[in-house]
């Protein structure tokens, strides 16, 4: 653990300083968000829509930030001098989802202060369930998002593959994030999610166990 | 068993594609030894280094390092090897000091922060220890990057043109450094397509050509200029 927290640290601190991602992944949910405000019109309840909108903004705002987690790693090959090093590729897996997870993390909070800003959400006390959903969320968001960046960064089309390969794996991802989101939103009690935070788990585990295996045929040659 | 030679290579093989790279290259290189490899551009010598340390799969055959067969994977014995090559693994965005603590702490370094300064030191980087990276010219990054190749003091060291872009200056602390390596318990395994640059420390040389080693002796049995000669006639051979 603590070689995928060095290399976690060393990503967080490459994004400081260039701010690159965390910009850019900002940038457009505010833009997201106000786009949303206006299009809606006066017929819509937020409410029914904003836990949809809230994570088709946090899946593309992340996909933003993705491509860059390996594409960092190429310059000067600095992948190949992690992998040379006697570091588990476990290790560096962990280590970079670790760092993109942190970094989302500060985008969800930002989405949800955006939306926050032009509709009436809340998660109305419920925030330890709204909490679960966004953290198991994201770690299943990340985990396949870092697995797939891994592979993306290594061919031509890089950041136009990886939406396409990404997006159909999200998917009972985000239909669950949303459905509990939802259902908090509503006011609706916390026992009611315990299903769609099951599933979350499930995915996460999975997601984790089979791209952690799968990471070392992907970065060595 | 664990075998007593420092690097060896048994029948490796590397193929891309219908094109070959190493072909039924076996050699073993005792503890302590200093070899240079010589080849022209494509001789498949930078690839060699690669295979031999698991940054990329043999097509065939097996390498080992200090006895332990070379793999994928973060196995220790990646601890003991040091490896310099074209690119430099270093992070623009990060400062030379920052850099090399880093790998240092990859390499689990014990006196991190003693050895980094006497990194910086050695390499004549230490005013510039807290500048990114990415200011540096290529000599100075090229001699981070050997500071980094030897932070973690390696028992095994594969150089791949360590001289590109070095000035006169900077050549000079790297003779000196590489003459520092050659101290009878560090193995070197030094590429370079440069006679006189690859002969000065050289134990033992030879010549590989279109993947195939043409060409392995002791280096007193050969002088400069006797060397050259057989340089150029084997190569040439080779080629025909």
């Amino acid at each position: 653990m603590a070689d995928a927290w060095t290399i976690a640290r060393k990503d967080l601190v490459l994004e400081l300083r260039s701010r690159e991602r965390i910009v850019a992944m900002l940038t457009f949910t505010v833009l997201v968000a106000v786009i949303f405000s206006f299009s809606l019109g006066p017929a819509v309840r937020a409410q029914d829509v904003a836990p949809a909108m809230i994570w088709v903004t946090i899946i593309f705002a992340g996909m933003l930030g993705l491509g860059r987690s390996f594409s960092l790693e190429k310059e000067e090959d600095a992948l190949a001098g992690l992998l040379l090093a006697p570091v588990s590729r476990e290790a560096v897996f962990v280590g970079k989802l670790a760092a993109n997870f942190i970094l989302l993390i500060v985008v969800v909070a930002a989405v949800f202060f955006a939306f926050a800003l032009f509709f009436p959400i809340s998660f109305r006390g419920a925030w330890v369930a709204g909490g679960a959903v966004v953290v198991l969320a994201c770690i299943g968001f990340m985990t396949l998002g870092t697995f797939f960046s891994a592979i993306t960064a290594h061919t031509r089309l890089g950041d136009t593959l990886l939406p396409v390969l990404l997006l159909p794996l999200l998917i009972p991802v985000v239909i669950f994030a949303a459905g509990a989101t939802e259902r908090l939103m509503a006011g609706r009690p916390a026992s009611e999610i315990q299903g769609p935070l099951q599933m979350l788990l499930a995915f996460d585990l999975v997601f984790l166990f089979v791209c952690t295996l799968l990471f070392a045929f992907v970065v060595e040659e | 068993m664990v075998s007593e030679a420092a690097v060896e290579a048994v029948r490796l093989e590397k193929w891309f594609g219908p094109i070959p790279a190493l072909r039924d290259v076996s050699f073993s290189l005792e503890r302590g030894t200093f070899l240079t490899i010589f080849g022209p551009n494509g001789a498949g010598k930078s690839t060699l280094l690669r295979v031999l340390s698991a940054a990329t799969r043999p097509s065939g055959g097996e390498g080992r390092i200090l006895g332990h067969p070379v793999g994928t994977g973060g196995g220790a014995w990646r601890e003991r090897l040091g490896v310099l090559s074209h690119r430099t693994f270093l992070y623009g965005d990060l400062t030379a000091r920052e850099n090399l603590t880093l790998y240092g702490r990859l390499y689990r370094v014990s006196d991190l922060a003693d050895r980094v300064e006497a990194g910086l030191e050695e390499f004549g980087l230490a005013r510039r220890g807290d500048d990114r990276v990415g200011g540096f010219s290529h000599g100075m990054r090229q001699r981070l990057a050997l500071a980094r190749t030897l932070l973690h003091d390696p028992e095994v060291v594969f150089l791949d043109e360590p001289y590109t872009g070095l000035d006169p200056h900077a050549a000079r602390v790297l003779r000196r450094t590489l003459e520092r390596l050659r101290d009878g318990k560090r193995t070197v395994l030094l590429v370079t397509h440069n006679l006189a640059e690859g002969l000065e420390l050289a134990d033992r040389t030879v010549i590989q050509v279109g993947g195939r080693w043409v060409h392995d002796a002791p280096r007193d049995r050969t002088s400069a200029a006797a060397f050259a000669d057989v340089y150029t006639d084997r190569v040439a051979e080779a080629l025909a």
